[in-house]
């Protein structure tokens, strides 16, 4: 019992000091589960920056230390790992979360406990409304839905359109913004079809949409459905219809899929389109990774380079650490990026490109025409 | 008049999806209903059995890069044995014990499984490299104006086919399958009737688990995916559908497999692909409160 008892304060004594001799910063996303890939970006991103601000010396020199908080983008995990961290008094910001449905729920936690949190991925419309507290450096899903209606029209000339949606916060905001800019650009959407997460049977929805001979249909929803939608598709001899979708279906697995060849989706980050601030970090990941970042990568080392510059300016109080982020409200004062200037809007929203990008010969190329 | 065949074809279309979908359910189900019949468990790892089948044949194929058919062979070969192992460790040793501890540890292996396979090949959905197959099990076989029914689809049903009149055989004609019916009448007498009780029920087990390996790989080459939370979702639409069909009964996980196949594909056609599973599970709730033993299932008094 004696030697636990010296153990305990042993083990005590080196977790206080690592405690005092770092700053935590927690990154919250599926790093396991069907959304594990999407994790991976999110993760390396955010290590890569953290190492990079150790090399130069660390936050007033003491080290940063990511915590990668693992809720497989299930809502009921995003409320466990968010109360944890709301708990404890070492942190003072959240790097989260990536899906909408995670944010929706671990935002009212982080609300009350006043912890800031800077989202770098979860889309949906109304999360910025919902907490002063919340922030996060990525488009929203109106913004994107519009932009991939616009795109449709303009650039691909679509005139008929069936939309396939998961039922979740992310692909039905993204749905609803499409419609209502399709309907004022005369593209005809014939009909909508649903699908939950947990199936891998699309069979009976994408024969309705068979018989409705539409130009394209759209996938508002991620990448592990989309591509066996997109299978599925071919596999009933669903021919000359094209198939697109928005950030969700960004994943190495629609890539390698040869029925995806010629889809499209939206993304916020293309390294060939990002401006001479980006080179460095697109050297450096592909260097340490050895493969391109993707936006999800980009968008978090982003999200943890404001964390730290937050830290760095007011030091680990979280009330001042929100008002601080909520005080970068023009272009003037914003962060500069790898993905641009980051400034936050009163919701705590911000103002971002989107840039789309197709498959062609089993690669991922940007697309010949972009909207701006 | 146009309108007319379109609609008719798209019935015929959602028929044949989901006369397949049964297909693979009954082949599930039958595992389920093999279990049950001869010693009153339900064997909830079998869905993981499932999974574990397309897993197999998938590192086999691109791992060891042997042909489909033989990796086919192997796998169902290879989940006999799992089964076997399952009861041993699982259930042999709770034989005597109530009935509740043995539902734990079959919810406890079904867990440790799901969990193995994805320390295994991660969590992420892969899917059978499309060389595997002739190129033309992708093509039509039959079609007939939009409707049309890939050789795929053909050759999963012939396979359920087939060895559901095989399974029916084994149990009402052979030796084993007669000590078999004699153990789910009652396990003390039939030992005393010189059965070897556990022999018998290892074959169950071999037999049941055989079949929802196949079905695993068929699945995963059906729709494409397999991913270490598949049994899940299967294993509990095909446990509905051997309770449909009346458990315990052969033919009645097959017909189960039927019924909930197409409830759930015209429920997603023809109502709201939204409510698709809660469609299927209210036609389930429907036959249930009529018919309590289900569809082709015995009246089976104080046993429930």
């Amino acid at each position: 019992m004696k030697k636990f008892m010296s153990f305990l304060i042993v083990f005590g004594l080196l977790t206080g000091i690592a405690w005092a001799d770092s700053i935590k910063i927690p990154v919250a996303s599926p790093f396991t589960g069907q959304l594990a890939s999407f994790g991976e970006g999110v993760k390396n991103g955010a290590l890569l920056k953290a190492e990079e601000i150790n090399a130069a010396g660390g936050i007033n020199g003491k080290k940063v230390e990511i915590l990668l908080e693992d809720e497989l983008c299930d809502p009921k995990e995003a409320a466990t790992v968010a109360t944890k961290l709301a708990n404890d008094p070492g942190i003072s910001i959240v790097v989260g979360h990536l899906c909408s449905s995670s944010s929706l729920a671990a935002l009212p936690i982080y609300r009350a406990a006043k912890l800031p949190a800077i989202s770098p991925a979860s889309t949906n419309v109304t999360i910025g409304q919902m907490s002063p507290y919340y922030f996060r450096n990525v488009y929203r899903d109106d913004f994107q839905g519009q932009f991939l209606a616009k795109y449709a029209a303009r650039v691909k000339g679509f005139k008929r359109v069936v939309v396939f949606y998961e039922v979740n916060d992310y692909s039905m905001g993204l749905m609803l913004a499409f419609m209502k800019e399709a309907k004022k650009l005369g593209i005809k959407v014939l009909g909508t079809e649903a699908y939950s997460s947990d199936t891998t049977d699309f069979k009976p929805q994408l024969t309705k949409f068979k018989m409705m001979k539409p130009d394209a249909i759209f996938i508002p929803g991620y990448a592990p459905q989309g591509t066996l939608i997109v299978s599925q598709a071919r596999s009933l001899g669903i021919k000359n219809v094209a198939f697109f979708g928005a950030d969700g279906l960004d994943d190495d697995v629609v890539v390698k899929n040869p029925d995806a060849e010629g889809l499209f989706v939206t993304t916020p980050f293309l390294p060939d389109k990002a401006g001479p601030q980006a080179a460095g970090f697109i050297k450096a990941y592909r260097k340490k990774y050895g493969k391109d970042a993707n936006w999800f990568a980009a968008n978090t080392y982003d999200a943890v380079g404001m964390a730290a510059a937050a830290i760095k300016a007011v030091g680990q109080d979280r009330e001042k650490i929100r008002n601080y982020l909520a005080s970068i409200n023009s272009r003037e004062k914003a962060y500069n990026g790898v993905t641009g200037k980051t400034y936050f809007d009163k919701n705590g929203d911000c103002l971002k490109e989107a840039f789309v990008k197709e498959i062609k010969g089993g690669k991922w190329v940007s697309a010949e025409k972009q909207l701006q | 008049m146009e309108n007319l065949f379109e609609q008719s074809s798209l019935f015929l279309q959602q028929l044949v999806n989901g006369i397949t979908l049964g297909g693979v359910y009954a082949l599930i189900a039958v595992g389920y209903t093999m279990v049950y019949g001869v010693i009153q468990v339900i064997n909830f790892a079998h869905g993981e059995i499932y999974m574990l089948g397309a897993f197999l044949a998938y590192t086999m194929v691109t791992f060891f890069g042997l042909p489909f058919f033989a990796a086919f062979f192997l796998t169902v070969l290879i989940c006999a044995f799992f089964g076997i192992i399952l009861d041993f460790v699982a259930y042999r040793p709770l034989r005597k014990a109530p009935r509740l501890a043995a539902l734990i540890t079959a919810i406890g292996m079904s867990i440790f499984l799901q969990n193995l396979a994805r320390m295994i090949w991660g969590s992420q959905i892969k899917s059978y490299p499309r060389e595997i197959l002739p190129a033309f099990f992708y093509r039509p076989a039959l079609s007939f104006g939009e409707v049309s029914m890939t050789w795929l689809q053909i050759f999963i049903l012939s396979v359920t086919v087939v060895f559901m009149l095989i399974l029916h055989l084994i149990i009402h004609k052979t030796n084993v399958g007669t000590a078999m019916r004699a153990i789910s009448q009652d396990k003390v007498t039939s030992a005393l009737m010189g059965i070897g009780v556990n022999r018998v029920i290892s074959f169950t087990f071999a037999i049941g688990s055989a079949m929802g390996g196949m079905a695993g790989v068929l699945v995963g080459l059906y729709y494409n995916a397999i991913f270490p939370t598949m049994g899940y979702v299967a294993g509990i639409k095909a446990f509905a559908a051997a309770v449909l069909g009346g458990i315990g009964s052969v033919p009645g996980a097959m017909l189960g497999g039927g019924v909930l196949g197409i409830a759930e594909v015209m429920g997603a056609g023809y109502i709201s692909s939204e409510y698709r599973d809660g469609i299927s599970y209210a036609v389930m709730i429907a036959v249930i409160l009529f018919k309590p033993s289900g569809l082709l299932g015995r009246q089976m008094g104080e046993k429930v």
